[in-house]
């Protein structure tokens, strides 16, 4: 078998294997399919794309470059990513305003996933302390 | 299962949707979709702690926690603060925030977060079973406090509260526990615990129910809105309340 053949055969192999990820790109837009989980200003807050998106319709433009960027946790770096501005509108808030949305005030837990919705994410086994005792 | 005549099956919400309009569930008949109710005395009304019990304590100040529980988002700075505070060891805890999944109506699921701490009780049952009256209940403030020289470590109070609030201290030899910061904040004229202070979405407010004009006061004595304490049933009469928004 010449070389040739070897690497037509690695070539040919590349390309079905790659063909299934860009025939994602001619159905639709493509979107991080992991959740976003925010760190800050508090642990933590679940944000998915997927639900966004397919449930509710949403596309890129609808929230990108404005008001939030391509870049996942670049919010997260403002001083004001927090609750306050939400309630004022900013980020989250455009939408999550009661009309078009879930108020930003109200459900806070179906966001906020807290610590223990946190290391429920990252596999983390460690054993929680409360549930020793008696 | 719901049986005719009996109770069972109501949830926690119907009982107190029913306590809001004054009635008092008293029965289920025709598969639950008859319900027997009773009107209920004007004070049962108001709340599922009668809050009325409280008055007249001989504490004062007497501190208590009132915990808005549904804005807890398990963030998790209280604890931060405790540990820091308090010296607590990794092994321990002195306040904790326990979960429970659940499934909003469109089947997405969310949590419901409890911060638990010592319910610092009016009848306290660890105190009641320690052997060497190294557990007391503060006479000016009603704190349940530790007199780490007096304890030998039997975990008999452990053993005995019902909120699972007490731990052993390898380095102090003696059980630790929640003293809403007397030692390390409230003696230094500090007015509130550092769970209190740390939390950012006011979960936990602190102060004195014996004072008519504090929050705490005004928090659990609003007309329409529940309030509810965690075992009732034990008789301990804890002053951790807690309640919605």
């Amino acid at each position: 078998m010449s070389k040739m053949k070897i690497v037509l055969c690695l070539l040919s192999m590349f390309f079905f294997m790659a063909v299934p990820v860009m025939g994602q790109d001619d159905e639709g837009e493509d979107y991080p399919q992991e959740p976003i989980i925010f760190t800050k200003p508090v642990k933590a807050v679940i944000f998915s794309h997927k639900t966004h998106v397919e449930d509710n319709g949403l596309d890129c433009d609808s929230c990108h470059d404005e008001p939030f960027e391509m870049a996942a946790g670049t919010a997260e770096e403002n001083d004001d990513f927090n609750m306050e501005a939400l309630y004022e509108g900013n980020y989250c808030g455009q939408c999550h305003d009661g009309e078009t949305a879930f108020a930003s005030n109200k459900r806070c837990t179906l966001c906020h996933i807290g610590v223990k919705g946190y290391n429920r994410l990252q596999g983390s086994t460690a054993p929680e302390k409360e549930k020793k005792g008696h | 299962m719901k049986e005719p005549g009996s109770v069972h099956g109501i949830t926690e919400m119907e009982r107190r949707e029913f306590l809001k309009l004054g009635l008092k569930i008293t029965g289920v008949i025709a598969g639950g979709s008859i319900l027997s109710v009773v009107a209920l005395p004007e004070k049962e009304a108001r709340a599922l702690v009668d809050m009325e019990t409280y008055d007249g304590s001989p504490y004062n100040p007497h501190y208590c926690m009132v915990i808005r529980q549904n804005h807890c988002v398990d963030c998790e700075l209280c604890k931060e603060a405790c540990v820091k505070t308090n010296s607590v060891p990794d092994y321990g805890y002195r306040t904790t925030i326990l979960e429970k999944r659940l499934k909003d109506p469109e089947g997405r699921e969310f949590s419901s977060f409890l911060p638990v701490l010592c319910n610092h009780c009016m009848n306290p049952p660890c105190v009641r079973v320690c052997p060497t009256k190294a557990t007391i209940k503060d006479e000016k403030t009603g704190i349940v406090i530790m007199i780490d020289h007096k304890c030998i470590g039997c975990k008999t109070c452990m053993a005995a509260c019902p909120y699972n609030a007490r731990y052993f201290n390898e380095e102090k030899r003696a059980i630790d526990k929640c003293n809403f910061c007397l030692d390390t904040r409230l003696s230094k004229g500090k007015k509130t615990t550092a769970c209190a202070e740390a939390c950012p979405a006011n979960v936990r407010v602190f102060g004195d129910l014996a004072d008519r004009k504090s929050e705490v006061w005004k928090l659990t004595h609003e007309p329409d809105k529940a309030i509810w304490v965690l075992r009732p049933e034990t008789g301990a009469k804890p002053v951790i309340f807690y309640r919605n928004d």
